[in-house]
Formats: C-alpha cells, structure tokens, sequence
C-alpha cells in the first residue's frame, strides 16, 4: 500500500508540474533560509573551538567601579598582578601575559624584509611563551616550545609570513618592526579561524617588551591598563572561587576593580555581561521560526488546494473500502514525503548559496553543509515534522470528504462560512510576511541611521595615518606646509582620534569625596585637533598659539561636566599625573567609540610642546572632491619630513564604517534585507496558492457569474474582497509586533522610527496580493463556464 | 440479501427539506439481477448509495445479509463494503493518475491482499475482461469501453456478492453499451447479485426484475423472468 502511496504521489507531482515547482519552490526556499539561519546562528556559539582546552581556558578582565557593570568593564589587566600573584592561586596552571605591538586600535605597524617592502600589519601583540600551551595554535615552521624564549622572537601567522616570504621558508630569517627594530622568524603558525575572539598576526617574545617600548619595570605596575591575560584553570577548577582570590590579591592595590575570570565560550558573545548580542540572536531565531512557519502555511494551503483536484481518488478509493485512516496516512505520507525531498534539496540550495551567504554576513559559516551530521540531524527531523504538522489539516478535510460528492464534483466546493481555519492560515501568513518586511526595513533604516547620522563631529574629508618615529620636532612645521595647498584646510596631530580608543585612569576630582573616583579617557592634541574634526566648543574656547600659557590648561567634554556636577565648570581645574590643568572650554560630546557605547569623561591637554614624538596620528581635512590630489600632497609632504619612516593615510570614514558594533549592524542589515527578499518571494508563492485554493472553491460562482455576463471588475471585487478583509487583521497584528522588536532592539542611539516603513511594508504585501489575484482571475476568465457547470 | 424497511432519506440544506426517498420497502434476493429505473431525481442514486453503504438513511431499517445496518458507523460501512460489494459508475472513476492494473488492484490493496496474490488475481481478471493487453496503460489513453470494462474488473476483483451499477451504459454507444450488459449478465450468471440503475429500457429489460421509482417511492415493481438460480449464499470472505 505504501508502494502505491508513493507512486500517486510522484504521479500527482508530475501531473501539473507548475504547481509541484511552486509547491517545492516554496519549500525549498523556506527551508534553505531556516537552514542558512541556523548555520549563523549555531556559527556564534562555535567559536573559539579550536582551542582543544576551551572549557579551561578564561580571559582575565575587570569591572571598573563595581561588579558586573558592563558599562565600566576593560579587559586590561595591570600586568603585576599577573606576574606576582596569579601563579600563586592553586587553580591556576598556566598564565599568558599580552600587550598590543605597536597599537592595534590604530592602524597596526609595518613589518618589512628590506626596510623598504612594507607590509602594514595589524593584531600582532607580545606574548609569553605559556600563550602556546593554553590556546591551540598548529606551527608549519619552528617549534611553539622555544618559539618566544628569546627576546627579538617574532612567530607568524601564515598569510603575514607569506607577504612577507613569498617564496620559501621564514624561520630564522630577520624581520624588521617600523625599520627600527630587528626580528628573527622562530615560528610560523597556521592562521587563527575567523571564528576567534582573537585572531594574533603575529606574536613577539615578551621578553622584547621592556627594551623596545622603555618600560622597564611594568612587571610591578599595578596601575598600568594596557596588558591582556590569558589564564588556564586546572579542570574542575570553580572560577568563582579564583576570582575571589584575584581580587584579594588586587584590592591592595586597586580597591574598586573588580577582577575576573570570563570563560572563553563567552568571549566572543557576550565578554562584559551585555546580553544585547543575544537580543540579536534571538529575533533572528524567531524569524527563521516564523519563515519556517510561513512556508509550512504556505505548503498547508498549497496541498489543501493541489488535494480538491484530486477528490475523485478519494472518492473512488473510499468507495471501494479504504478507510478514512488509511486516506489520512496517504495524504500525511504524501506531505512528509515532500517535505522531506525538499530538506534534502535544500540541504544542497543552501551548500550552493553558502559562499554568498558567507559573504553577506562577513563570515565563513561552515564550508561542508553535506557532510555536517549536526545540519542535517537538525534539517531532516524539522523536514519530517514540518510534513507532518502540515500534512494534517490537508490530509484531515480530504479524506473527511463525503464519496458521493467527491464522485461526482470536479471541484471542492466551499462549503464553510465564518471563521474557517483557512482564513486563519491567510491572516497568519499575511501578518508573517508583513511583519518580516516591516523589521527589515526597521533593521535597514538603523544600519542607515548610525552609518549616516551625526556623530557630533565632521567624519568627512578626513585622511589618518598613524607614524612611528624617532624623529622629534614642532608639528606647526608640517601643518604650515600642508595648508599652504588649497586642497588642505586643516591638519591636527594627537596620540588618539576618534573611534580610536585611548586609555585613561580612574581620578578625583574637584569637589568630589577623598575617596570618590571616575574613568576618564585622556587625549592629547595639537592646536587645532577641534578644527581640524570639527568638533564643537560648547562654552569657553579651544587652545590657541594666542596663549601661551595653555599647556597647563585643558578642555573636558559634556559629559565631564555632568558627572564632576560642576556648575561652571571654566575656571575649575583637574590633577592628572601630578600636574595641575586648568579647565578653559567644554566640548560637546561626540561619538568617540561606537554608537551603542554611552558617552564617558574626556580630557584634553596640549601635547607637550607641540612636538611629534615616538608615537602618533596625524590628521588631516581636505576638502570636498579632492582627496585624490590632497592625498598625493600629503605623502609627497610627509615622505620629505620622515623619509626613514613607513606610513599609510587612510579615509578616516572608513574607520567609522569598519566600527565593531557598525560592521554588526551592517551584517544584520545584509541579513535583513536578504530576508526581505525572500519573505516576499515565499509570500508570493503562499498566495499564488492561496488564491489558486479560493478560485478552485469559486469555480462554480465564477462559472454562473460569466454565464450572466459579469464584468471582470465584479469578479474582481468578488475574490479580492475576501484577501483584503484579512490584510487589514493582519495589520493589526504585525504592525505592533513589529514596532515592540523597534523598541526591543538594542543599542544607545536609535533611529526615529516613521510610520513609512509600516506603509510601504504593506503596500508591497498589497501589490503581491493584488497580482497574484490578478493572474488567477484572467486564468478563471478564460476557463468556460460551461466545463465546470456540467459537473454539478 | 438485501431488505430494506420503510426506508426513507431526507436532505437538508439551510432551510430546504428535500425528501429523496420515502417508505421504501424492496428486497433483492441472492443471485438477482435488478434493474432500477425512473425519470431524473426520482431518487435511484440515492437509493444506490445507501445500498452501496456510501450513505446512511434518515428513517426505516436496511438489513443486509440480514444484519440491520442502518445505524452503521462510517468505519463499520467501509469495513462491510471492503471486498463484499462492487461498484461501477456511469463516468468509470478511474484515477488518471494509476495505470489499468494499478486501478484494478486498488481494492485489494484496501484489503491487504499480498503482493504475489494480488498480481495474479489482476492479471487473470484483466484476461477474463479482455483488457489484459492494456494492463500498463492509463485511463486517458483508453476507449470509453475500454474504461468501463477496466471499471467492472476493479469492482468485481474481490469477488463481491453484491455490484452496484450506477448507469453503466450512460456514457457509452450502444455497442460497447451492450459488451458491458453481457459482461453483467455473464457475472449474474456466476452467481454475483446485481442492483443496476438505468435508463435504458432494453437494458432494464435484461435484469431479472424491474423497479420503477417516482419521487422517491416505489410505483411497480415488474419481474422480466424467472430468477435462474438461487444458491446458498455466498459472500466471498478473503
């Protein structure tokens, strides 16, 4: 009998071939996304997975201030404590201290063979040798035993080893850093997967930390926060326990940080408490729920219409004994049948579809879906229940179906009135679809708002470099060189820009408790670093050559203003490293990190004798239309004053775009948009077939109608009225749902949301209808009438 | 074999009371050869269907096989009708989408017939038609004769005591019309009890026995000839 089921179904299939490949199409679809969908979203609970000790592994971070406040967190940790007392904690087996090379919040450091072939290179960081036995790195050169032992030790990654030895082997070869200090090659290790929270270029021995950066004692500091910890806990070793005993060992030192230890499944997610990401995540799930959801309502109504063709089967086979059991297992069968081949064949769409996947969202998912026993045990099972779930309402109102009229009608007829559950299948896809369309465009216009809104200061017509020099004299030099070109009109100097972070310290302030003390972040800046970004002085005045005596003054920004509760703030000064500034302006604040990190205190002081040093970012503004030239002048100038030094200028807008929480946002708006696209493609084919159901049950009224000479317009009105009616319950339902995810998303700056994306949102669902109709009713209008009134 | 008492079937929709049959009391016996006739909407296919167990009646009593079955369940109807009683149609019911042999075999796949069994009892019923030659065709690619005979192979396959025929002939010329009469005659006079509804009144007058219908009672009934044999009877249980 199955045999049997089988073959009817295949022949059913084959029979109107459009309707099958909609049907399939449908299904396909639904389920690739769902599958695409899953991949993302398992990929960001798989990283790090290399690490073959992953579940011991923990970055050491700390809380500024207080406990869990991921506001004040920093994963610096003072290196002391990681020298001194981490090994001290029975716990704890192994213990890796990190720093930056060079500054990886900038543009990284040249690397080069010749001093002349420079590869700009950034994430290459100083590392103890004990980096090797906790995380997993694969070597192809050298061995990870020995490979930082010795001071002047750089090991690297493959794709830097390759630019810089493109032919042959790297090991023991001579690298030099910034042409001032000279690497030998002691290993070479295969790249870190995407896929990590930290992803090393390159590793120099620590032991290189002290004489090349002059910071001879940073073993002791318990105040430096620029060092990274990597901690590796004996197994079944408690965290909690260790973190008790790290902030013991530190609250001699730093009473208010809290330390602690946060395991590396959760470095990538969620590192500092914040569960924004997972908001994310989840309303991402719930819309590969609700497309599965959509596709499977799609498929009810398309079998349920597909089954009124073929009532004559039914009414054959009941009359010659099958049970309406065995009619409900057939057509149940039938379903699970075909959502099964349609797992399998979007098993395979999706294998197709991941490379451009991959591409939308910034990432390599996985490379073999085929192969991945964990997809597929997720997509066959969902297959099989969506077939069954979804086979039954078909399978339920076909094989109830009286023989005698399904002998004797061609068509179903629509003997249901009021609330059926077919008009609760069309509201729930119409207010699906709606809803999907509405939060993409959500989604689309967030991801537009923070690329294109105020940041508070000039993002435009700006170029950076960051240079390394040994070479010291007055900035106002270059600058007076730059602006004498028309393309130039301002250049700034300073140790940090915006949207690169600086450090800061926790300080006292003027009329604050002996023991109170707030994080402000330090900058240091020429002249004209206002100027030059745009930055906007809300009261008082920026530093000018006109005073000579502004070294000792400094500007704070709004938020400085807030905290410190100063009523007027000119005039009050700060102690910041034992020297005393007076505060002349107060700046507004400005974006400086990234749109969803809420503003902090800045400090501006003058750098010091406005000269350039060791290291810094020099910026310039040219103006509008001509960065091709203005670039040229600006290498041309700065090769003639630093000819021993390597740089590259950058557009500062792109610094902007490749933002941490931006580049997310654009991923979920690419994410977005391709659900957008393809919630209005499975839509269509929902109501293709809804529409096909409601004229196959209208047959007969169309055909009495036609032979009374109706217009199409009647008929028209006649079958749209019904769509429309459920359209405007479905706005009911979606619109809210859509605006409580607007109010639900995170992030501190949010657009303001317009009733337009909920108008076109529904104005497209409209049109799909309006067509689908369209198509069906000049389908109906050519049938004769004749052909279905004979049955009756 | 059947018996029906004061059987009557009433249809409602909304407001509307249609009263199809009313008070019938017929009885056909074991190896009969009925012909049912009377003008369009007298009730003769309502009659067939709550024969046929395809339906229930609203009033009176039906004993088949001398059980009263008229309070039957729809699951009780199908487990009686599975292999005890035949059909065939005045537009052949065949499913388009199964070939000649697979339509034949549809009833004893609802009876769970084994695969080798099945096959066998196909092919020979398909010879005794004369259709054998067609087994892998499909309906579409048949003549309406063709259709019809593949119709009385699958409603005879199970051996039926009983075969109900809904106006056979209605939609073939007179020719093929009257291969399927004989084919009829043929299955009576094996034994097989036969309740045919026609308009035909040559082919009526082939039947044992006539019975004339008008708005839904009995008028006459007018015996043709002489019931050729009675035999014991002989549901045919597989």
């Amino acid at each position: 009998m199955i045999k049997q089921f089988f073959t009817l179904a295949i022949r059913s299939l084959l029979k109107d071939k459009i309707f099958s490949l909609i049907n399939l199409t449908n299904l396909v679809v639904g389920f690739a996304t769902f599958i695409l969908l899953t991949l993302f979203i398992i990929g960001q609970f798989n990283w790090d997975t290399q690490n073959t000790k992953y579940d011991q592994i923990y970055k050491l971070q700390l809380f500024r201030d207080q406990e869990e406040n991921a506001q004040k967190h920093s994963w610096n940790i003072p290196p002391a404590l990681s020298r001194n007392d981490l090994l001290k904690i029975p716990e704890i087996e192994k213990v890796a201290l990190l720093h930056d090379a060079g500054d990886n919040n900038k543009s990284g450091i040249f690397l080069s063979v010749d001093k002349r072939n420079q590869v700009l290179t950034r994430f290459g960081y100083f590392s103890d040798p004990s980096i090797f036995d906790i995380l997993t790195f694969k070597f192809l050169e050298g061995d990870p035993k020995t490979a930082l032992l010795q001071p002047y030790s750089i090991a690297l990654s493959k794709s830097v080893a390759d630019k810089l030895f493109p032919k042959g082997k790297a090991i023991g070869k001579q690298v030099y850093g910034e042409n001032k200090v000279v690497f030998t090659v002691t290993g070479v290790y295969t790249d870190i997967p995407l896929q990590s929270s930290w992803v090393p270029s390159y590793l120099l021995s620590m032991n290189s930390f002290a004489p090349i950066t002059q910071f001879k004692d940073f073993e002791q500091s318990y105040y430096d926060n620029s060092f990274y910890t990597y901690v590796l806990l004996k197994e079944n070793a408690d965290p909690a326990s260790v973190d008790k005993k790290i902030h013991g060992a530190l609250k001699n030192y730093q009473k208010s940080h809290y330390p602690y230890l946060r395991p590396m499944s959760h470095l990538h997610l969620n590192p500092f408490y914040d569960n924004s990401i997972y908001v994310v995540l989840a309303l991402f799930s719930f819309i590969a729920l609700l497309i599965l959801v959509l596709s499977s309502i799609n498929f009810i109504n398309l079998q349920t219409a597909n089954a009124s063709t073929r009532i004559r089967e039914i009414g054959i086979k009941k009359t010659v004994g099958f049970t309406k059991r065995n009619l409900l297992t057939q057509f149940v069968l039938e379903s699970v049948f075909i959502t099964m081949v349609s797992g399998v064949i979007a098993l395979v769409v999706a294998q197709l579809f991941l490379p451009v996947f991959n591409n939308i969202v910034g990432a390599e998912l996985f490379s073999n879906i085929l192969t991945d026993w964990k997809i597929i045990g997720i997509v066959l099972p969902v297959s099989f229940l969506t077939g069954l779930l979804s086979g039954l309402y078909p399978a339920f109102v076909i094989s109830a179906y009286n023989p005698i009229k399904a002998l004797k009608q061609r068509y179903l007829q629509n003997d249901s009135n009021g609330i059926s559950l077919k008009n609760i299948l069309v509201t729930v896809q119409f207010s699906i679809s709606l809803f999907l369309l509405i939060v993409s465009f959500i989604i689309f216009k967030q991801t537009d708002f923070m690329m294109h809104s105020d940041l508070g200061f000039n993002s435009k017509n700006l170029a950076y470099a960051n240079i390394t020099t040994n070479k010291k004299g007055s900035f106002d030099l270059i600058r007076q060189r730059l602006i004498q070109h028309p393309e130039i009109t301002d250049a700034c100097y300073s140790d940090y820009i915006p949207y690169v972070l600086p450090g800061g310290r926790d300080i006292n302030w003027e009329g604050a408790p002996a023991d109170e003390r707030v994080f402000v972040r330090y900058y240091n800046v020429s002249y004209d670093f206002f100027s030059t970004f745009g930055i906007k002085i809300k009261e008082g005045r920026p530093f000018s050559r006109a005073f000579p005596a502004d070294a000792n003054k400094c500007l704070i920004n709004e938020t400085a203003v807030k905290v410190f509760n100063w009523k007027n703030p000119i005039g009050h000064h700060m102690r910041i490293d034992e020297n005393d500034y007076e505060v002349i302006g107060i700046i507004r604040d400005y974006i400086f990190q990234s749109f969803h990190n809420p503003q902090e205190p800045h400090f501006y002081r003058l750098l010091n004798n406005d000269t350039v040093s060791l290291n810094g970012i020099f910026t310039v503004r040219f103006t509008q239309g001509t960065e091709k030239k203005a670039l040229q002048i600006i290498k041309s100038e700065f090769e003639q004053t630093f000819p021993d030094d390597a740089f590259e200028f950058s557009d500062f807008q792109l610094l902007v775009l490749n933002e941490n929480a931006l580049r997310y946002w654009q991923i979920f708006r690419n994410i977005s948009i391709f659900f957008a696209i393809l919630s209005i493609i499975i839509s269509s084919i929902g109501l293709f077939g809804l529409v096909m159901f409601f004229t196959k049950r209208k047959m007969k009224e169309i055909g009495i109608r036609k032979v009374f000479g109706f217009s199409m317009g009647s008929l028209y009105i006649t079958m749209s009225k019904g769509f429309m009616k459920l359209l405007l319950i479905s706005i009911v339902i979606a619109w809210p749902l859509a605006f409580y995810i607007y109010k639900t998303l995170p992030g501190a700056h949010k657009y303001p949301i317009q009733v337009n994306e909920f108008v076109v949102a529904t104005l497209i669902i409209l049109a799909v209808a309006v067509v689908t109709i369209s198509y069906q009713i000049i389908k109906a209008s050519k049938m004769n009438p004749v052909d279905v009134l004979k049955d009756e | 074999m059947i018996r029906t008492v004061n059987l009557s079937k009433i249809f409602h929709a909304d407001e509307i009371e249609t009263t199809a049959l009313e008070n019938i009391n017929f009885q056909v016996k074991e190896g009969e050869f009925v012909a049912i006739m009377g003008p369009s909407g007298c009730g003769k296919s309502t009659l067939l269907n709550i024969l046929g167990l395809l339906d229930n009646p609203n009033g009176g009593q039906y004993f088949f096989n001398g059980n009263e079955i008229s309070h039957y369940s729809e699951r009780q109807r199908t487990d009686l009708r599975k292999g005890n009683i035949g059909f065939v149609f005045q537009n052949f019911n065949l499913i388009d989408e199964l070939s000649v042999f697979e339509n034949v075999e549809l009833p004893l796949l609802a009876l769970k017939v084994k695969s080798s069994e099945r096959k066998a009892r196909v092919n020979e019923i398909l010879e005794k038609m004369n259709i054998g030659h067609r087994r892998k065709h499909f309906p579409g690619q048949l003549s309406g004769g063709q259709q019809q005979r593949v119709a009385i192979a699958r409603a005879v396959i199970t051996n039926p005591g009983l075969i109900l025929a809904d106006e056979p002939t209605g939609n073939l010329d007179s020719a093929n019309g009257e291969q399927v009469i004989q084919l009829l005659e043929k299955l009576n006079e094996e034994k097989t009890t036969i309740v045919m509804v026609t308009h035909s009144q040559d082919h009526a007058a082939r039947a044992h026995r006539i019975v004339n219908l008008f708005d839904g009672h009995i008028v006459n009934e007018k015996i043709e000839r002489k019931i050729i044999s009675i035999g014991t009877p002989r549901l045919m249980s597989l």
